[in-house]
């Protein structure tokens, strides 16, 4: 473990640290833009030119309001929920790489910040710790609407964890490696995942329905449905820590559609720049389609979400895999 | 928008029909024959799809309030106005108090006293118009079209008394002079046609 | 530079689950038991288990812990639990076993010595691998039975929890409510 080393991966995490956060904040402009406007409107204009310095507006006004702690909460759980939810969201771009490996002053970077030989299980387990900001912020806040959403979330998110480990089993059993970039490697050599396999196109499937309940994203908003639950886990808190939230469920998504991405759709190919570039639009079509499905579905209930989840998912998965085992055999 | 479009905005031919909601499926096989039918119908995809259209043809409806203003009808009750005489460009209230009286959130308040002219003059002319609730009846029984309702719908102030000045709500006296006080065509204001409605004068009956 | 992490880990494991057993309020006990869980983690990945470790957290954090949680929400949590002091009998028998058992695992790299692997570590195999061939070779049996076993306890729990799922109280006439009730108020048993 030599000096360079620590450097190089103390800078790739601060690096990465940064992006995102800015990433998250620009994550909110192209929402409120791209919802805008499919809905005929034309979403923040005023602060900047065409709405641009919003997102330096928000942070802030973000940072500069009151603290609000109110009485009856659990305290010291009550602030250390959001800092799981984005601590989480950011631990798990530890084991994504982010562009293919390139040279910049003679020093060759990898841009993954440590490549685990397990990376997508360690992905999994730090999404499923990202479960306890809003299960520990909601049961803290002394708070029904908060409860409920905690409730829901634990719910949501205990179940959709088993459609995501099954649903990635079957790419997992035909690269037979749990690394990001041997998946990379055996889609370069074999063609993309969802595409080469019939049975990898529906576990991309799976996967990406699944994605919408892990980030809690429109069709399965329901940890803080606005119009029924106001905030959910959320309505308690204020300035930074409510900020905290919102920066950690950006990070997701942008982190879920890098997952996405590089495990089904061929990440970034051969390495050279223009599958960099691929990589990047992916990821930018991912994103895009978890704002584009908030502008144009409806939520569904908690019960049709579960049954969703358990009647419909879960048995397709475990079809998928069982296919999949008997077509590998022979 | 012109003022034209503005006022049939509304306007149009509504083709209201009644949503046929089918009974809620009872049997199992029922229920997987409709969910089957609704997932491949494709029904989330031309949700998608319309969206995108709308976002395709960028058919924005947005007014940027501030920068741009949507005309406003000319019967639109906002923040009252005095008007003055054209000719003297003396004001027009006669200060003979029936605004007072109907006003139903007793919100006007005037006080008068006889000029050494021995005639009416108001001394004192207030609205209250954080209890105004914009009727108009007093634009209404003013037979003199004295108070009328103007198209000044913005009022914000440090202060709430600074909403019952009757110096800000009389016309200023060089634009009457200038001419360039506009007659009230809205609400309570004798209607272009006038003329030619009234058949005789009161004393005649 | 393992030592530390391992002390440190170590004392860290035991301040939560001490604290865990400790406080009377109940979201604290239940957070910081899914902490130490995650502390457990490190160990498995010291010893260069990384799939056990992941494993570790994604069962009993990601899962277990988060049921907890489920069951805790029908308390008010944000208030503190009284306790009922258990028998001071108990509590000397508990403490004795548990230091026995201190002992014990102390005592276990002296014993460990006279113990070889039957199944060494295969040179050249990553981790999850390793743990699937020793799963399927020497343990297959263990293994298996733990499947079924799973398998009773989910058909057990479809039993318990699916009696008269397939009704709707919200479609059902106030009438038919009243003889369900009456049915099985006759019936003693309700299943």
């Amino acid at each position: 473990m030599d000096t360079a080393f620590i450097i190089e991966t103390l800078v790739k995490i601060v690096v990465v640290l940064l992006v995102f956060s800015a990433l998250a904040g620009f994550g909110t402009y192209f929402e409120r833009k791209v919802l805008a406007f499919m809905q005929r409107r034309l979403g923040p204009m005023h602060v900047g030119p065409y709405g641009l310095l919003q997102i330096a507006a928000d942070g802030i006004k973000l940072f500069t309001k009151e603290d609000i702690v109110p009485a009856g909460v659990v305290g010291p759980i009550f602030k250390i929920a959001p800092v799981i939810t984005a601590a989480t969201a950011f631990m798990a771009a530890a084991a994504i790489p982010f562009l293919p490996e390139f040279t910049i002053f003679g020093y060759t970077v990898h841009p993954i910040i440590a490549d685990v030989n397990i990376g997508i299980l360690y992905i999994l387990g730090v999404m499923a710790i990202g479960l306890y900001g809003p299960l520990l912020g909601g049961m803290a806040s002394n708070n029904k609407w908060s409860l409920i959403s905690a409730a829901r979330g634990a719910a949501i998110f205990i179940s959709y964890e088993v459609v995501t480990g099954l649903s990635l089993l079957v790419p997992l059993m035909i690269v037979g490696s749990l690394s990001l970039l041997d998946f990379n490697e055996y889609q370069a050599a074999n063609g993309w995942m969802a595409f080469a396999h019939p049975m990898g196109f529906v576990s991309f499937i799976l996967f990406w329905i699944a994605a919408f309940a892990e980030t809690g994203r429109t069709p399965f908003h329901l940890v803080a449905n606005d119009h029924e639950i106001i905030d959910g886990f959320g309505t308690e808190y204020s300035g930074m820590r409510w900020g905290l939230f919102f920066i950690g469920e950006y990070a997701n998504m942008f982190f879920i559609s890098f997952v996405m991405a590089i495990i089904f759709l061929g990440g970034y190919g051969d390495g050279t720049v223009m599958g960099a570039l691929g990589l990047l639009l992916k990821v930018a079509f991912f994103f895009f389609f978890f704002l584009w499905t908030r502008a144009a579905w409806p939520d569904v209930r908690p019960d049709q979400l579960m049954w969703l989840c358990w009647k419909v998912l879960m048995p397709l998965a475990v079809v998928n895999v069982v296919i999949t085992g008997i077509v590998m055999m022979f | 928008m012109s003022l034209e479009q503005f006022t049939d905005r509304n306007v149009g031919q509504q083709h209201y029909f009644k949503v046929e909601i089918d009974d809620y499926p009872q049997t199992g096989w029922e229920k997987f024959k409709q969910v089957t039918r609704r997932a491949l119908s494709g029904e989330l995809f031309v949700g998608l799809w319309v969206v995108m259209r709308e976002m395709i043809k960028f058919d924005i409806h947005t007014v940027q309030y501030p920068k741009e203003k949507l005309p406003i009808g000319p019967r639109y009750r906002a923040v009252h106005e005095m008007q003055r005489l054209f000719e003297s460009g003396t004001e027009r209230c006669i200060g003979c108090g029936l605004c007072e009286k109907i006003c139903i959130s007793d919100c006007i308040r005037m006080d008068t006293r006889i000029d050494e002219n021995s005639r009416k003059e108001v001394t004192e002319y207030t609205i209250n118009l954080g209890r105004c609730i914009f009727c108009g009846y007093c634009a209404e029984v003013c037979p003199e079209l004295a108070i009328v309702h103007g198209p000044r719908y913005e009022n914000t102030s440090e202060q709430r008394e600074h909403f019952i000045l009757f110096e800000d709500m009389l016309t200023p006296i060089d634009m009457a002079i200038k001419g360039e006080q506009k007659e009230y065509p809205g609400f309570g204001a004798v209607t272009p046609h006038e003329d030619a409605r009234v058949k005789k004068t009161p004393l005649a009956y | 530079m393992e030592a530390i992490a391992f002390y440190l880990f170590a004392f860290l494991t035991i301040v939560m689950f001490t604290y865990t057993v400790m406080s009377n309020q109940a979201l604290y006990a239940l957070s910081s038991m899914a902490a130490g869980m995650i502390m457990i983690s490190a160990f498995f990945f010291m010893l260069n288990a990384d799939f056990l470790g992941v494993v570790q957290i994604i069962v009993y954090t990601g899962a277990v812990m988060a049921l907890y949680a489920f069951g805790m929400m029908f308390f008010d949590t944000t208030r503190e639990v009284k306790e009922n002091n258990s028998p001071k009998i108990v509590v000397l028998t508990l403490s004795a076993l548990a230091a026995v058992l201190v002992v014990a695992i102390v005592s276990m790299p002296l014993m460990a010595e006279h113990i070889t692997a039957a199944f060494p570590e295969p040179a050249g195999v990553v981790n999850p691998k390793a743990v699937g061939i020793v799963l399927f070779t020497k343990y297959l049996v263990p293994f298996e039975v733990a499947a079924v076993m799973l398998l009773v306890a989910m058909i057990a729990g479809i039993v318990l929890a699916g009696k008269k799922m397939d009704r709707s109280l919200t479609q059902m006439k106030d009438e038919e409510i009243a003889m369900m009730k009456q049915q099985d108020a006759e019936r003693k048993v309700t299943l």
